[in-house]
C-alpha cells in the first residue's frame, strides 16, 4: 500500500495530515507535513525513512498523539484520534501504543522490572495491573534480560537499556508499537540485535511496528519502507 | 510497582537535589511550630503564674473594708472535705530598715498557719514570730534586703467607717511595724499570692494575723476568705466544679456565720426593754434593714446625725445629735415639718412649740464632698431630757466622737470649729455625751440624710406584748440573731465567692495569642523558607524534564505527573517538618529567650518558660505539611504543561516563555507615573495631616512609591528586550539584555526583594512616639504631665487648700498645679503590659467634667455626643437608643481602644458584668474609647456611680497631675515627700505613655528582627533563580566560551546581570520605605533608626551577592562546552 491509498479495515488511516508552525515574528507559517495520507494494516511492520527536516518525526509523533496535526485525522483502530481531549489521547498513548525512543528515557532511579512496569501505573486497572508483573518478566526473559531484573538502567548496556525501552512499550500489550530511530545510539551489533528483537517481537505479540529511522539495515526489516521528503511521501517501497 | 515505590525510588535517586527542598521544608517547620510553642509558653507560664499566685486556692471571697472572724473560715467547713484559710490583706508601703529602699503598693497579709497549707510546697520556715515578717522574693529584691534584717510596714489602719464618711476619724490613718525580716518565701510557697490576673509578682509581705490585726485596728477580723476544694487529709487535686463548690461554700456559710462576720451587734436594753442591732460601720446595710423589717414587722428603725447647728432666731446650738425615728418616740402622727426639742436644747434656743428651728448640717457628697444644708423645722413639742429621749444610745459609735469625755476630744474630719463650743455644750457632752437634742420623723431623715454609706444607724426591736424580764429579751435576742442571719443574704454584705482559680485559668488561657501573634512576626521568615521550597522543588523537577516527558509518552496524564511529583514533594515536606518540629523547640527557645530580654518589653517583664506540648507539636507539623504541600501544588501548576516531545527533547523552553515573559514597557510606564504622582500627592498631604493619621498616609505613599518603581522597572525591562544597541553591544549590555530576557522571572526577584525591605523597613512608621505633643491635651497623656498612684488611699482633695494642709504641701510649690483624683476599684489590669486576658478590668471612678478636652477620642457609639463625649459618662447625659436613658443596673464607661479590643476582647456597645459591694450585678457599658492614653488599663466611669456601687472605697489612689512641664521634677518631689505614708508613686505620664507603646514598638522591633532574617533566607532565593537562568542558558554560555569568552567573563556576566537585579529590588524597597519612615525619624527627639535594621540590610545585600556569586560558579562548573556537544 503506497502513499494516498485507503486501505480497507486499516489499524491506522491518517487522511491528509498537515502540520506547520508559527513563523518569526508574524511570517508564513513553515510547514512541516503537506498532506500525508496512508493506512497500516493489523500487524504490519513498516519503516519510515527520508532526510533530517522530512518531517518523519513530526509525523511520527502525530501517529503516537504526542503532537497533533494541523489538520487532516488521524483513526486508529476506527477511531478518530485527533479528535480527542488530552486525558483521552494519553489513555490511548498508554493503552494502544507503544513508544521506543532513540534514547532509552528509562526512570533512571527505578529498576528493569520497574522500568517496565511504569505504564501499567497510569492506567486505573488495576486487575491488569496485578498480571503485567509476569509478563514484564516473561518479555523480560523474552529479550534476554531475564537476569538483570534488579539492575539499574545505570548498570546497563545501551543495546540492554533499548531493551527495556521495548519490553515497557509493549507492556500494556499496545496494538501499535513506534520506534523513533530505536537503533541511533546503538553500536553495530546491538542495532542488530534490537533490528532482528523488534521483528520477532511482531511476529509473536501480533504487534503493528512502525520504525523511523535513517539505518536501512533496519528498514530493510520491514514489511515496507515509506520515504519521506519535505513532508510529504515521495516512495514507497515493499522489501 | 506502585506509585508509591516510584515516589520512594525518585526521593531515593534525588536525594541530593531534594536536600535544600528539605531544608527549606525544615526550617519553615521549624519557624511555624516554633511559633505555635510559643504561643504555648506563653500560655502555660501564665498558667504556672496563675496557679503560684493562688497555691491551692479555688474560691475567693474578698470583703474589702467589711471584716469578719477569722474563725469563720474554719466553721463554714465543718464536716466538709474542702479546706480553707482567712487572711487580712491590708494596702501598704515598705522601706528598708535604713530607709535606703521603698517599695510602694506593697500588700500586707497577715496570716495564720492555715494560710501556708494553700501552698503548692510548704514553706520552709516556721511560724513568723510575732515581729517577724516574710517577704516575697520581688518585694525582699526591691528593699534589697536577706533574712534578719530589719524593715518598716506602713499600713492602713482599718476604719469601720468609710474614711469618706464626713465624721470619720482621719487621725492615725496608717501604722507603722518595725519588723525583722524572718524568711523569703519562694513562689511555689504562695509568695506572689495575689486575686488579680497579672504576670508581674506583687510586692508581698506576710505578717502574722494577730499582729496585723492588731495593729491595724481590726481586732479579730479578716476580709480575704479562701477555700481550697482539696479535702484536709489528703492533698491531691480533686475535679469538683467550681460553681457547685462556691454554691456549697455560700449555704454552708449561711448556716454558721454570725452577726459579727457581718458587723452587726445585738444591744440588750434591759432598762428600756428592747433588743437593738447596731454596726461599728455606724450605718446598718440597707439589705440588713430590709432584712429585719421583714422578720420583724415591729421593728423601730432610727436614724441619728450629727447637726452643725440648731437655731431658732439668733441663739444656735452647734454641733449636736439629732435622731429621726417613728413612734413610740416621735409621735406617729407628727409631720416631716415637725420636730421635738429636748428639755435642754428649748431651754438652750429658749424656743417654744410653734417656734421655728433651723438645722444645718453636712450633707455627704459625691466624693468626701460636704455641702452644707439647712432645714427648717416647727417645733411640735419639747420632751423632757429623760427616758425614752434622753437615750445616749441612740448616736452610734462615731469613731473618734463616741469616746471622747470632752469636746475638745473629738477627733472627727469634720471641718469643726472649736470656738463655736460654748461651756454648756461641753458640760452636756461631758453629762449627757451624744443624747439626741432634737428628734424629727423617720421619714424626714431619711429624706435629709440618707447617704451611699446607708441611712439607718439602729434597728430596735421591742418585746412582744406582754413579755418581760431578761430571759424574755435574751430569747428575742437569740430569735433576732437566727432570723436575720437567716434572713440577710451574705453576699450583700460582701461574701461573694469568686471561682479564682477558673478566672485564673481562663484569664492565661484567653490571653495574648503569642502563637498568633509568632507567626505573623515570622511571616516573612516562613515566606522565605517556603519560597526556597517552592524554587528548588521546580529547579528540580525542570532537571527532570526528560523523565516527566517519558511518563507523558508513556500515558500518563499531565495531572497524573504532577501528582506524582507533589507526592514526591509531600514526602519532603513531612519529612522536612519532622525535622523543623525538633528546630521548632529550638526557635521557640530562641523567641522566648528574646522575650525575657531584648523583647521583654512586649511581655510586660513577664520571666517566660518553656512550654510546649505534643498536641502543639503535631499540630505545628500537620499545619507545616499542609502549608509546604499548598506551595508545591502551586510551584507545579505548570508543570508537565510542555509537549511531551519537547519534555524527551529537553528542548529549551525559552522560547514559549519569552513570549509571555517580557512586560508590557506601556502599561509598566503608566501605571508608574500614575502610582508616582499619587504617592506625591499623599506626601503633601501627610504633611498636613494630624500626627495620628500621618503615619498612616505616609506608609501610604511609600507602598505607592514602591508600585512605581516597580512598574517603571518593568518598563525598563520591556524597553531593554526590545533595544538594539548594535555596534555598542558589550558585556554590560548583554548583560542588561539578559536581565530583560526573562522579564517576568527578573521582575518577581525584584519584586520580592523590594517588598521585604519595604515591610521590613517601613513597619518602623508605625513606632509610637510618647513625646509627640505630650504637652497637648489632645495627646496620649490628656496634658498631664504627672501620672500618679498611691498605695493608700488619699481622702483629701489636694485641689483645695485645706487638703493641701492636711498634707504640708507648700502653696507655692504646687503653684498652677491641679490634680484630677480617681478612684479605684482594683481589677485585673487591661493593659497590653497583662499577658492575661482581664476577666475583671480595674475600674476608675472620676468625675467626667475634669477630663473634658483630654485626650483623644479614637471611638464612640451612638447617642455619644461627639463634643462632649466624657458627659456620656453621667447619667442622663446619654441615650443608647433614642430617648430611652441607660439602663439602672447600666453604667457607662469609657476606655483605651488598645484595652477594650486587646485586654477585654470587646468592642464598643458591649457590657462587662460586675458585682457591687453589697452583691448587686451591673453592668458596665463600653460607650467610648480613647486613642492611645495612659487610662490603658482600666475602665472609667462616672465617681457617683462609683461612689453608690463601692461605697467602700475610700478615696482616691489615682491622680493624673496638670503641672506646669519645666516644674514637674520639683513637683513630683514635692508630692511624693508629702504623701510618702500614702505610697505614693508619680511618674512622669510621658513615661507611663512610652512603656504601654513598648509593646507596640517591641511587636515592630521583633517583626523588623524576625523579617530580616526572613529576607536574608529569601535572598537565598536569588541563588537559586541564577541557578535556574544558568542552566537553562548553559548552551548559550558554551557558546560564548568556545567564542572566545574567558570563564571569568562569564561569571562576571551572570553575576552583574542578577546583581543589579538585587540592587534594583533593595533599592526600590529602602527608598520606597524611607518616604513612609523618614518623616518619623526626622522629628525633634524621636528615636534614630536601629542599627539592627541598617545592619540587617546590608547583610541582605552581601548575602545576596553572595548567593549569586556561589550559584554562578556551581552552575558553570564542570565542562561547560559538553553543553555546546549536546545540543
Amino acid at each position: 500500500m503506497g502513499e494516498g491509498v485507503i486501505m480497507p479495515n486499516p489499524l491506522l488511516q491518517l487522511s491528509n495530515i498537515t502540520k506547520h508552525y508559527a513563523g518569526p515574528g508574524g511570517a508564513a507559517p513553515l510547514p512541516v507535513l503537506r498532506g500525508v495520507s496512508f493506512g497500516i494494516a493489523r500487524g504490519e511492520t513498516v519503516a519510515i525513512v527520508g532526510p533530517s527536516g522530512s518531517g518523519k518525526s513530526t509525523l511520527l509523533n502525530i501517529l503516537g498523539t504526542l503532537d497533533r496535526p494541523s489538520s487532516g485525522t488521524v483513526t486508529l483502530d476506527d477511531r478518530d484520534i485527533t479528535a480527542l481531549d488530552e486525558s483521552e489521547l494519553a489513555a490511548v498513548r498508554n493503552r494502544e501504543i507503544g513508544f521506543v525512543f532513540q534514547a532509552h528515557h528509562l526512570l533512571p532511579q527505578c529498576t528493569v522490572l520497574e522500568n517496565v512496569l511504569v505504564p501499567t501505573l497510569a492506567g486505573g486497572d488495576t486487575a491488569s495491573r496485578a498480571t503485567a508483573w509476569d509478563y514484564a518478566k516473561k518479555l523480560l526473559a523474552r529479550v534476554g534480560l531475564a537476569d538483570r531484573l534488579a539492575h539499574r538502567p545505570g548498570q546497563l548496556s545501551g543495546g540492554e537499556r533499548q531493551r527495556v525501552a521495548v519490553v515497557r512499550a509493549l507492556i500494556n500489550r499496545p496494538k501499535l508499537l513506534l520506534a523513533d530511530e530505536p537503533t541511533g545510539a546503538l553500536d553495530r551489533a546491538s542495532a542488530e540485535t534490537l533490528a532482528q528483537l523488534l521483528v520477532e517481537l511482531n511476529r509473536e505479540e501480533g504487534v503493528t511496528l512502525i520504525v523511523v529511522t535513517h539505518s536501512l539495515e533496519l528498514a530493510r526489516r520491514m514489511s515496507r519502507v515509506l520515504e519521506m521528503c519535505d513532508g510529504q511521501f515521495v516512495n514507497a517501497t515493499a522489501p | 510497582m506502585t506509585i508509591w515505590t516510584l515516589i520512594r525510588r525518585s526521593l531515593r535517586y534525588h536525594a541530593r537535589a531534594h536536600l535544600g527542598t528539605l531544608l527549606g521544608a525544615a526550617i519553615g517547620a521549624a519557624v511555624l511550630t516554633g511559633a505555635l510553642l510559643v504561643g504555648d509558653s506563653v500560655r502555660g507560664s501564665l498558667r504556672e503564674m496563675a496557679l503560684a499566685r493562688l497555691g491551692k486556692t479555688h474560691l475567693a471571697a474578698a470583703t474589702g473594708d467589711r471584716f469578719f472572724r477569722p474563725a469563720l473560715a474554719r466553721e463554714i467547713l465543718s464536716g466538709s472535705e474542702t479546706f480553707s484559710a482567712a487572711a487580712l490583706a491590708l494596702p501598704a508601703t515598705m522601706s528598708s530598715g535604713e530607709g535606703s529602699a521603698r517599695a510602694n503598693r506593697v500588700q500586707a497579709l497577715g496570716v495564720d498557719g492555715a494560710f501556708w497549707k494553700l501552698a503548692s510546697q510548704s514553706p520552709a520556715f516556721g511560724e513568723i514570730p510575732a515581729d517577724g515578717v516574710v517577704l516575697n522574693a520581688p518585694l525582699a529584691a526591691q528593699l534589697r534586703v536577706k533574712a534578719g534584717d530589719t524593715v518598716l510596714l506602713r499600713v492602713s489602719r482599718v476604719s469601720q467607717l468609710s474614711r469618706d464618711a464626713p465624721l470619720a476619724s482621719q487621725d492615725n490613718a496608717t501604722a507603722a511595724l518595725r519588723l525583722k525580716v524572718h524568711a523569703i518565701v519562694s513562689d511555689a510557697e504562695l509568695g506572689r499570692f495575689s486575686l488579680q490576673a497579672n504576670q508581674v509578682a506583687p510586692f508581698n509581705a506576710f505578717v502574722p494575723l494577730d499582729r496585723l490585726q492588731r495593729e491595724a485596728g481590726a481586732v479579730n477580723g479578716a476580709n480575704l476568705l479562701l477555700v481550697s476544694r482539696e479535702p484536709k487529709s489528703d492533698l491531691k487535686p480533686a475535679e469538683a466544679d467550681s460553681e457547685t463548690l462556691a454554691k456549697t461554700i455560700a449555704q454552708q456559710l449561711r448556716t454558721s456565720w454570725k452577726l459579727a462576720d457581718a458587723q452587726m451587734e445585738l444591744r440588750v436594753d434591759v432598762t428600756n426593754g428592747f433588743v437593738e442591732l447596731r454596726t461599728p460601720r455606724i450605718f446598718l446595710d440597707p439589705p440588713v434593714v430590709v432584712a429585719a423589717t421583714n422578720a420583724f414587722p415591729g421593728a423601730r428603725l432610727i436614724q441619728t446625725y450629727f447637726i452643725n447647728e440648731l437655731r431658732a432666731g439668733v441663739r444656735a446650738a452647734p454641733y449636736s445629735m439629732v435622731t429621726a425615728a417613728g413612734a413610740p418616740l416621735v409621735p406617729a402622727e407628727m409631720s416631716d415639718d415637725e420636730i421635738l426639742l429636748n428639755q435642754w436644747l428649748a431651754d438652750d434656743l429658749r424656743a417654744a412649740p410653734g417656734d421655728t428651728v433651723a438645722l444645718r448640717y453636712f450633707a455627704v457628697g459625691t466624693a468626701r464632698t460636704l455641702e452644707e444644708r439647712t432645714n427648717s423645722f416647727r417645733v411640735r413639742a419639747v420632751v423632757p431630757l429623760a427616758l425614752p429621749y434622753a437615750d445616749r444610745a441612740l448616736m452610734p459609735d462615731f469613731p473618734g466622737v463616741a469616746k471622747a469625755e470632752s469636746t475638745r476630744d473629738w477627733d472627727a474630719s469634720l471641718p469643726i470649729q472649736a470656738g463655736r463650743i460654748r461651756p454648756q455644750d461641753d458640760r452636756y457632752w461631758k453629762e449627757w455625751r451624744g443624747t439626741p437634742k432634737a428628734f424629727v420623723t423617720l421619714a424626714a431623715g431619711e429624706k435629709l440624710w440618707s447617704n451611699r454609706f446607708g441611712t439607718h444607724t439602729a434597728v430596735r426591736f421591742p418585746l412582744p406584748a406582754g413579755a418581760t424580764g431578761t430571759n424574755a429579751l435574751a430569747a428575742l435576742r437569740d430569735d433576732i440573731e437566727v432570723r436575720l442571719l437567716a434572713a440577710v443574704d451574705p453576699t450583700s454584705v460582701g461574701f461573694r465567692f469568686e471561682p479564682v482559680r477558673e478566672q485564673a485559668l481562663a484569664a492565661s488561657a484567653q490571653g495574648q495569642d503569642f502563637g498568633g501573634l509568632f507567626i505573623g512576626f515570622s511571616f516573612f521568615l516562613i515566606g522565605a523558607a517556603l519560597l526556597l521550597v517552592a524554587l528548588l522543588f521546580q529547579l528540580g523537577v525542570e532537571r527532570r524534564a526528560q523523565e516527566i516527558g517519558t511518563l507523558l509518552a508513556l500515558g500518563f496524564t499531565p495531572a497524573q505527573v504532577r501528582r506524582l511529583l507533589l507526592g514526591e514533594g509531600a514526602a519532603l515536606a513531612l519529612l522536612g517538618s519532622l525535622f523543623g518540629a525538633a528546630g521548632g523547640v529550638w526557635y521557640a527557645r530562641a523567641m522566648l529567650h528574646g522575650l525575657s530580654t531584648v523583647w521583654s518589653e512586649a511581655v510586660g517583664g513577664a520571666t517566660l518558660s518553656y512550654h510546649g506540648s505534643p498536641g502543639t507539636l503535631a499540630l505545628g507539623i500537620i499545619a507545616s505539611v499542609l502549608v509546604a504541600v499548598a506551595t508545591l501544588w502551586l510551584a507545579l501548576r505548570k508543570q508537565a504543561a510542555l509537549p511531551a516531545r519537547e519534555l524527551l527533547a529537553n528542548e529549551n523552553v525559552e522560547s514559549h516563555a519569552s513570549e509571555n515573559g517580557a512586560p508590557k514597557r506601556s502599561r509598566g510606564f503608566a501605571i508608574g507615573t500614575v502610582a508616582f504622582l499619587s504617592a506625591l500627592a499623599l506626601t503633601g498631604w501627610a504633611f498636613t495631616a494630624a500626627d495620628a493619621a500621618a503615619a498612616g498616609i505616609f506608609f501610604g505613599a511609600g507602598a505607592l512609591l514602591l508600585i512605581a518603581a516597580l512598574a517603571f522597572m518593568a518598563a525598563w525591562f520591556a524597553r531593554l528586550s526590545r533595544a538594539d544597541a548594535g555596534e555598542h553591544l558589550s558585556l554590560a549590555v548583554m548583560a542588561e539584555r539578559n536581565v530583560a530576557r526573562r522579564g517576568r522571572r527578573s521582575l518577581a526577584t525584584a519584586a520580592m526583594l523590594a517588598c521585604g525591605t519595604f515591610l521590613v523597613v517601613s513597619i518602623g512608621a508605625f513606632r509610637l512616639d510618647e513625646n509627640a505633643g505630650a504637652s497637648s491635651r489632645a495627646s496620649g497623656t490628656g496634658g498631664f504631665t504627672l501620672l500618679g498612684e498611691s498605695a493608700l488611699p488619699v481622702v483629701h482633695d489636694l485641689n483645695t487648700q485645706s487638703g493641701r494642709d492636711f498634707f504640708g504641701l507648700d502653696a507655692k510649690a504646687l503653684e498652677g498645679v491641679s490634680f484630677v483624683a480617681l478612684r479605684v476599684r482594683d481589677g485585673d489590669d487591661a493593659s497590653c503590659l497583662n499577658l492575661n486576658r482581664a476577666q475583671k478590668p480595674r475600674l476608675l471612678g472620676g468625675n467626667p467634667e475634669a477630663l473634658a478636652g483630654r485626650f483623644t477620642f479614637a471611638n464612640r457609639v451612638d447617642g455619644v455626643l461627639p463634643d462632649r463625649p466624657w458627659k456620656a459618662l453621667k447619667r442622663g447625659e446619654f441615650y443608647p437608643m433614642k430617648d430611652q436613658p441607660l439602663a439602672a443596673d447600666e453604667v457607662a464607661a469609657i476606655g483605651d481602644a488598645a484595652s477594650i479590643q486587646w485586654a477585654l476582647g470587646k468592642k464598643l456597645g458591649d457590657t462587662i458584668e460586675f458585682t457591687d459591694e453589697r452583691g448587686r450585678a451591673f453592668k458596665v457599658r463600653l460607650v467610648a474609647s480613647l486613642a492611645g492614653s495612659i487610662l490603658q488599663g482600666s475602665l472609667l466611669i462616672d465617681e457617683a456611680e462609683f461612689a453608690q456601687r463601692f461605697p467602700g472605697e475610700a478615696g482616691y489612689r489615682m491622680f493624673l497631675v496638670d503641672a506646669p512641664s519645666n516644674r514637674a521634677a520639683d513637683v513630683s518631689a514635692a508630692l511624693t515627700r508629702a504623701l510618702s505614708d500614702t505610697g505614693l508613686e508619680l511618674a512622669p505620664a510621658s513615661r507611663r505613655l512610652a512603656q504601654l507603646n513598648a509593646v507596640q514598638n517591641t511587636y515592630l522591633s521583633t517583626f523588623q528582627v524576625l523579617g530580616g532574617l526572613g529576607l536574608l533566607l529569601g535572598s537565598a532565593g536569588l541563588g537559586v533563580v541564577v541557578l535556574r537562568n544558568v542552566l537553562e542558558r548553559r548552551g548559550e554560555l558554551a557558546l560564548l566560551l568556545a567564542v572566545g569568552f574567558r570563564p571569568s567573563a562569564l561569571r562576571r556576566l551572570v553575576v552583574s546581570e542578577h546583581a543589579v537585579l538585587l540592587l534594583l529590588g533593595l533599592g526600590a524597597g529602602v527608598g520606597a520605605a524611607l518616604v513612609a519612615v523618614l518623616p518619623m525619624w526626622l522629628k525633634p527627639g524621636a528615636q534614630p533608626p536601629p542599627i539592627s535594621l541598617c545592619i540587617t540590610l546590608a547583610v541582605v545585600l552581601n548575602a545576596g551577592l553572595v548567593w549569586t556569586w556561589g550559584a554562578t560558579v556551581l552552575a558553570l562548573r564542570g565542562e561547560l562546552l559538553d553543553a555546546l556537544r549536546s545540543e
